[in-house]
């Protein structure tokens, strides 16, 4: 089967390199979460695979296709989730999931019947002709999620999808993401909530200073960090102190 | 920052040191500084001819330079007013820092004061910047005294602000916080506009209106006219008399003070409630009963002509300048009547200026202004069609607007129609070109920001491609047809210069975010 993404010395220099000879493979129809401490890379080599970030140098390959040779391939096939959600405060769930479907081609009795089944999915329908500048940030959040859903993505890219959210909306959200890989999507997403990635991930890559620290199961990642009980935070923390401390 | 932590000094400190960021910050900043400055020197060296010639020239205290003088405060005053209500809005909508100095232990009144004062100050900066170029050289000459002209200013800023702060409040009390932001937004457009119809009165009424005026200058001449007492106070405020010049800035400094202290309470309490209080309009979707558009196109051209018509304080301020097309309406209305022979290309000319003008502003809206670009550019959609969509969606209300007048010119003269139709839409078109070519991300609330702004350069270009093609147009109407083809090749051969590749708009972009 091929795999999801591949990027291989994936590099990214801005005054210095944010993103340093990244090598990294997710396989379909996983939940990956890739974590790291702030300024690690995570969110410049998601907005590279997302085709926001032109890489300086490596390579990009989206269910085997060259995404900086053919981007728009690629792109058919990703759905991208910022933290801040990508919405049009004067327009409605409804007009923006219109939008989203046009820019993706999805045909436009069928992009209205995916739109229903969001919104009601995602508790927005009785929302569907507010406009969205009235929304919470949950709102918001679901709003974006549905426009992110809307072309029926390969792969889902999400960055933080569950800052600011309340437990029921995170809740709402987790359960969407988790069926989404059971019907055969692949899910990559970067979270500080650690519980999250504990919980959900099928595996965990840790990158810090643009470089792939650590990879594998909870399992895998405790083994290597020595900590056979302990939990992602004491794994994680162990980690990065230890590349922190042979760095200095 | 000078003055102790929290005073009044300190925080006015803190606004004029944002305010200058603002106005020099960056690149661009520093351009615009430089400009500014060369402008400065430019307009001071033609200042010395016009002050050597007043050198010996003392101003009559008579009825005429008293109504002058009083007539030039009033307008100031008004303009001022304008750009005091559009600031006061903003405040109570776009807070910027607010939220945090109102969650600091200051006095929310005292906070207030300095935003106000800060407001009085921009407003003094706009018109001194214009008189100090005249009056260095005048004091130069002699006429130091006039400098108080200055101090006059000042106190028509301080009680422009504090009239502004009472508009806005009064708005927010009558009409509520939901179209108090527009409303104000409006009135200060249309102000502007007002004056530039009065200024346009001879255009407008013909030789009416000259009559009108020398009637007026007549009356105000006629040595039997009295005038009321304190009517001279303007006038002697700014030939530079002390006592007429302490009153001036005594009332100006009780109005604000006075309006500050009496409004700033409620002013805070607005400012609170105005949060979140102009959104959640529910409005029922055209795609919800049915199915959606297809296809990238038609998607992007719905939503931007949605995103337009849902923005009405947005394109009221863009759409207010067609009441600068009112003057050469009417002049196309009279001329049509009296068989003039080169006042319908005039207007032909001036049709086509406009629409290249508001153009600029609609495709500006549509295409820089975008709120999602990242939405945009993770789709796998061609980013040529995209622009094209939107284009058109900015360039829509603009064809709507310029049916009548185009209907005008082309009954009285179908040559002259035709060809300002064919102006309208090349102009409408470069400033689309140049607007796709020098894309400058912004928010649709920075629209009127940007203009103050934006590059220079690009800002010149849109002025002289729409002359000139203004100029190609006129001429065509004219059927002077050889000598428009110079400018109509000028326009082109500007246009060709200012072309930019696919990939270096990428790249422009890039470097801006």
């Amino acid at each position: 089967m091929t795999d999801a993404l591949v990027l291989e010395d994936l590099t990214k220099v801005f005054s210095k390199p944010a993103v340093d000879h990244l090598n990294l493979t997710v396989r379909a129809g996983e939940l990956y979460a890739l974590l790291g401490p702030n300024g690690a890379g995570k969110t410049t080599t998601l907005r590279m695979v997302a085709g926001l970030l032109k890489p300086t140098s490596g390579s990009i390959r989206v269910f085997g296709v060259d995404a900086l040779a053919d981007p728009s391939a690629a792109k058919q096939m990703i759905a991208w989730a910022p933290d801040e959600p990508m919405l049009y405060d004067r327009l409605n769930p409804m007009e923006y999931l219109e939008f989203v479907s046009g820019l993706w081609g999805v045909d436009p009795k069928e992009g209205r019947a995916r739109a229903e089944a969001l919104l009601k999915l995602l508790g927005l329908w009785d929302q569907r002709s507010q406009r969205c500048e009235a929304f919470s940030r949950g709102m918001k959040q679901k709003a974006a999620l549905a426009g992110a859903l809307i072309h029926e993505p390969r792969m889902l890219i999400l960055d933080e999808p569950l800052t600011g959210l309340d437990a029921a909306v995170s809740r709402q959200v987790k359960d969407l993401l988790l069926e989404r890989v059971q019907g055969g999507a692949t899910v990559i997403l970067t979270t500080h909530i650690l519980e999250v990635a504990e919980r959900m991930a099928d595996r965990i890559g840790i990158i810090q200073n643009g470089r792939l620290l650590a990879e594998g199961t909870l399992t895998e990642l405790r083994e290597r960090a020595g900590e056979r009980d302990g939990t992602l935070e004491d794994v994680f923390l162990e980690l990065t102190g230890e590349a922190e401390a042979a760095s200095a | 920052m000078i003055g102790r932590p929290g005073s009044t000094l300190w925080l006015l400190g803190h606004e004029i040191r944002l305010s200058w960021r603002g106005l020099i910050g960056g690149r661009r900043g520093r351009v615009r500084l430089a400009v500014l400055g060369i402008l400065g020197v430019v307009f001071a060296i033609a200042g010395f001819p016009i002050a050597l010639a007043l050198q010996n020239f003392q101003m009559p205290v008579d009825p005429l330079s008293i109504l002058a003088a009083a007539f030039a405060c009033v307008v100031i005053f008004t303009l001022m007013v304008s750009q005091t209500l559009a600031g006061a809005a903003d405040t109570l909508y776009a807070r910027g820092d607010l939220d945090l100095l109102f969650s600091s232990p200051l006095n929310p009144r005292k906070t207030l004061t300095v935003r106000f004062a800060s407001m009085a100050a921009t407003a003094f900066t706009a018109f001194a910047l214009l008189a100090v170029p005249l009056l260095i050289p005048l004091a130069i000459f002699g006429h130091w005294r006039w400098l108080s002209l200055l101090l006059v200013l000042g106190a028509l800023a301080m009680a422009a602000s504090g009239a502004g702060l009472a508009i806005s409040v009064g708005l927010f009390a009558v009409i509520g916080p939901r179209r108090t932001r527009a409303a104000a937004q409006i009135l200060a457009a249309i102000i502007g506009a007002a004056f530039f119809l009065i200024s346009q009165t001879q255009t407008i009424f013909g030789r009416r209106s000259t009559g009108l005026w020398l009637q007026l200058m007549g009356a105000a001449s006629d040595p039997r006219l009295r005038l009321p007492p304190g009517a001279s106070w303007p006038l002697r405020a700014m030939l530079g008399e002390p006592l007429p010049l302490a009153a001036m800035l005594l009332v100006g400094a009780a109005i604000f003070f006075t309006v500050t202290a009496w409004l700033s309470r409620r002013f805070a309490a607005d400012a609170a409630s105005a949060q979140g209080a102009d959104v959640g309009r529910r409005t029922v979707a055209r795609g919800v009963a049915g199915a959606f558009v297809g296809g990238v196109f038609a998607a992007t051209f719905v939503k931007e002509l949605r995103l337009l018509t849902r923005d009405i304080a947005l394109l009221a301020q863009v759409l207010l300048r067609v009441l600068y097309l009112l003057p050469v309406t009417f002049l196309l209305l009279r001329s049509a009547a009296g068989h003039q022979a080169l006042a319908l290309p005039g207007g032909a000319a001036a049709i086509t200026f406009m629409a290249g003008q508001v153009g600029a502003s609609l495709t500006w809206i549509t295409v820089s202004a975008e709120e999602a670009p990242e939405l945009l550019q993770c789709a796998p959609a061609a980013s040529a069609t995209v622009r094209s969509a939107k284009l058109l969606a900015g360039l829509a209300p603009l064809g709507l607007l310029l049916v009548i007048p185009l209907a005008i010119v082309t009954v009285a003269a179908p040559a002259a129609g035709l060809a300002a139709t064919a102006g309208s839409i090349c102009a409408a078109y470069a400033a689309c070109l140049i607007n796709a070519w020098y894309p400058t991300p912004g928010k649709r609330s920075d629209f009127l920001r940007r203009r103050r702004s934006g590059s220079i350069l690009i800002g010149l270009a849109y002025f002289f491609v729409s002359a000139l093609i203004a100029a190609a147009t006129g001429l065509a109407a004219a059927m002077w047809l050889p000598l428009a083809l110079i400018p109509a090749t000028l326009a082109v051969v500007a246009l060709l210069v200012l072309r930019r590749s696919p990939g270096r708009i990428a790249e422009a972009l890039a470097a801006q975010s």
